[in-house]
């Protein structure tokens, strides 16, 4: 019982303290909130960027006796409307390439894309100067690019399945079959279909494709976004940095004591000094593990940052914890006195949080190799990367390995720390 | 029944001997004064009677329990008040002395009780809701003794508790102190005030480089003295000058300089003056000023030990 007031009353004092509240919890967060605004500043998961708006005028027409269900041209333009690109493309038919070059000109639409007469009947006959042209404003980079690859991908489907058709009728004739030509339009959508979908799973997945464009649909979760993946990963390096700083200043209050005469005169009350230490310890913990839960909490509703599952967070949580009081309560017990620990606790942790990669946590793999194996010689370094796990969306059984070496290392600092304070006031 | 025992208690930190077989005792619902200059070794003592030091050879008792074989017990039985402010400044008055007395194992209303007893005590129930940091010395020196006060210990010992505070505070701190003696509670109270001593003290012992070299009641420490005068004197110059001059002056018993001041034990002042006048002026010394004080306790310690009784 003595041990929860010990630990009650250092609470107590810390989250009096501005100091501590302000390193504890503001400055993680104002630290990001910087690196936020950097961003944009917006990203509730609606929107990552702001709309291209596309204007097209299609003029193509059905060529006699084409194997086709509906022009090409319809096929472009249907692109541009589908709902699964309406988050990040607001597409607008023109009627005439007047009014579209007027709209470009008066930046009401940032792309304009024309599909000529008989864009059909020239690229089915293989006129290489059949051309879809695409115009853009000249201030605007990703729009254009975007829009100018989905037409190419497109025609890249079509030409494959002419292709892929003329391969076909090859080999029946070579294989003494006369094709069916009625089956030609099947075959051709068949392909085209199977195309669009293998583009559309190329470049949405996030582990191949160099950048994504796409909102999230109803069925991803928001780290899919990549500033909120941005905001996650910067979020999780600020909170474990702070949360080492938090532990070791919480720890530093028994200096605190030991030099204002309370540790002293604790001593003289019938209390045990292990229940002493031991609240000291406990407010160390409830510290760390509050913060955590604050920073959590407010990087998911200020930031939209979502953690990932939670059994995922609370292990994480938890290694950190661990690791955090750990180290805090081992540096503490060899410093002499809270004057010496102000530099030695901010050089060193400082120092580590670098070397474990928490201050370029939203660019993993920015750094040399040789600094990520670095990393592993760190507490940090593996919190950091429980956490990296954890909204990768890794499965809990991939974090029990990472979740040990925090466990392991933080006992074994805590207890080494335990027993430096134990000789220390014996 | 003593409340405090202490048996031959000595404490070594290396080579250095702060405490030297001491032997004391306090009897119960009296208040003993330990007397001493710094470094005499009244905080190991008092350290060693708290539990914060652990005696290099001999024990001690505080009511009965050994400090070093039952030490919880001990401790439950005393109540100590640190010569620095032991608070802490960004808890209430009323938060302080709650934390306090959960530490003595005091718990639910009665604590809360004991700590409005307290705060009327120590004459600060109307600011009991206000931060110690915010409150002057005087009134932190009285949230330091009511600390001590919460579990109503049978001993508490208090180191030097009205160092640099205003008259008032310290005025209300003895009258404390007279008020807890008279309800039964145990003192040991150290101090440099000789005239906090006489006041309090029932008893007084003095100690000098770790060694206890007086004790008894007021009374008897000044019979020790016998009828000799106490002459504080300055001069325009270098002590060292006159003073073996003035060592062999007949009539002067102890003579001592401590910085820049003389101090000499004389049987008889009016006979003894004009010879001190005298061969100051022979020597070209000037007195610029002298005051004779009967016997006290500075004069007790000057006796014993041939030096003044001051910081």
């Amino acid at each position: 019982m003595k041990t929860l007031d010990i630990a009650l009353k250092d609470l107590t004092h810390s989250f009096r303290s501005v100091f501590a509240v302000g390193m504890m919890v503001v400055a993680p967060l104002m630290l990001t909130g910087l690196i936020y605004f950097a961003f944009g500043g917006i990203s509730s998961g609606e929107q990552s960027m702001p709309a291209v708006k596309v204007g097209l005028l299609n003029l193509d027409e059905m060529p006699a006796n084409a194997q086709l269900e509906v022009p090409l041209g319809d096929n472009i333009r249907s692109m541009f409307f589908v709902g699964s690109v309406a988050p990040w493309i607001t597409a607008s038919d023109y009627a005439d390439e007047t009014s579209l070059r007027r709209a470009l000109d008066e930046q009401e639409i940032g792309v304009a894309v024309i599909i000529p007469k008989d864009f059909s009947a020239q690229y089915l006959i293989g006129n290489k100067e059949a051309q879809v042209v695409v115009m853009s404003d000249p201030t605007l980079s990703i729009g254009p690019a975007v829009v100018q690859n989905m037409v190419t991908s497109m025609l890249d489907g079509v030409s494959g399945a002419g292709i892929a058709l003329e391969t076909l009728q090859f080999r029946q004739q070579a294989n003494g079959i006369q094709p069916d030509t009625a089956h030609i339009p099947a075959w051709m959508e068949g392909y085209t279909t199977w195309y669009a979908d293998f583009q559309r799973t190329l470049f949405h997945n996030p582990n191949q494709a160099a950048f994504i464009m796409v909102a999230p649909s109803a069925g991803q979760t928001e780290t899919t976004d990549p500033i909120q993946k941005v905001m996650g990963l910067t979020l999780a390096g600020q909170m474990i940095f702070f949360a080492f700083f938090s532990g070791a200043f919480a720890m530093m209050s028994i200096l605190d004591e030991s030099e204002n005469g309370t540790l002293a005169r604790l001593f003289t009350t019938p209390t045990d000094r292990t229940a002493i230490l031991a609240g000291k310890f406990l407010a160390v913990f409830i510290t760390v593990i509050m913060q955590g839960l604050v920073l959590l909490v407010a990087g998911h509703y200020v930031f939209g940052i979502s953690w990932g599952e939670p059994a995922g967070v609370a292990l994480a949580l938890t290694g950190q914890v661990i690791a955090a009081s750990g180290l805090g309560v081992l540096m503490i017990s060899f410093v002499k006195s809270s004057r010496q620990g102000g530099p030695v606790l901010g050089g060193g942790l400082t120092a580590l949080g670098m070397l474990g990669g928490l201050m370029t946590s939203n660019m993993p793999n920015a750094l040399p190799a040789a600094m990520n194996t670095i990393a592993k010689f760190t507490p940090q370094g593996w919190v950091l990367e429980t956490w990296q796990m954890v909204m990768a969306g890794s499965p809990v059984t991939d974090l029990l390995v990472p979740f040990a070496v925090m466990l392991g290392t933080g006992l074994v600092m805590f207890t080494l720390g335990s027993l430096q304070f134990r000789k220390r006031f014996a | 029944m003593n409340a405090i025992e202490i048996k031959n208690l000595n404490k070594s930190f290396g080579d250095l001997k702060a405490v030297q077989d001491v032997s004391f005792h306090v009897q119960t619902g009296e208040v003993l004064g330990l007397l001493g200059p710094n470094g005499a070794g009244k905080s190991t003592t008092i350290s060693m009677l708290s539990g914060l030091l652990n005696p290099t050879n001999g024990d001690a008792t505080i009511m009965g329990h050994s400090v070093t074989k039952e030490p919880a017990a001990a401790k439950a039985s005393l109540g100590v008040v640190p010569q620095d402010i032991a608070l802490y400044p960004d808890l209430s008055a009323r938060e302080n002395l709650l934390f306090w007395g959960k530490m003595y194992g005091l718990r639910g209303p009665a604590l809360q009780s004991r700590v409005d007893e307290v705060l009327s005590i120590i004459g600060l129930a109307d600011r009991q809701k206000d931060k110690v940091g915010k409150f002057s010395g005087g009134m932190k020196r009285r949230v330091n003794i009511g600390a001590a006060l919460l579990h109503k210990p049978a001993v508490i010992i208090m180191d030097e508790p009205t160092v640099g505070i205003d008259p008032q505070s310290r005025r209300h701190i003895l009258d404390n102190v007279k008020e807890l003696n008279q309800q039964g509670m145990t003192v040991l109270y150290t101090t440099h005030y000789m005239e906090e001593a006489a006041e309090l003290s029932h008893h007084i012992a003095i100690m000098d480089q770790g060694k206890l070299i007086a004790y008894g009641t007021y009374n008897e420490l000044i019979t020790l003295v016998g009828e000799q005068t106490r002459i504080d004197i300055t001069l325009n110059s270098e002590a060292e000058k006159i003073l073996p001059t003035w060592r062999k002056t007949l009539g002067v018993s102890k003579i001592d300089e401590t910085d820049g001041r003389i101090t000499a034990l004389a049987d008889d002042s009016n006979r003894i003056l004009p010879r001190l006048f005298d061969s100051a002026a022979e020597m070209d010394v000037r007195i610029t000023s002298i005051d004779i004080q009967e016997p006290n306790l500075e004069t007790v310690f000057l006796h014993l030990t041939g030096r003044a009784l001051r910081d």
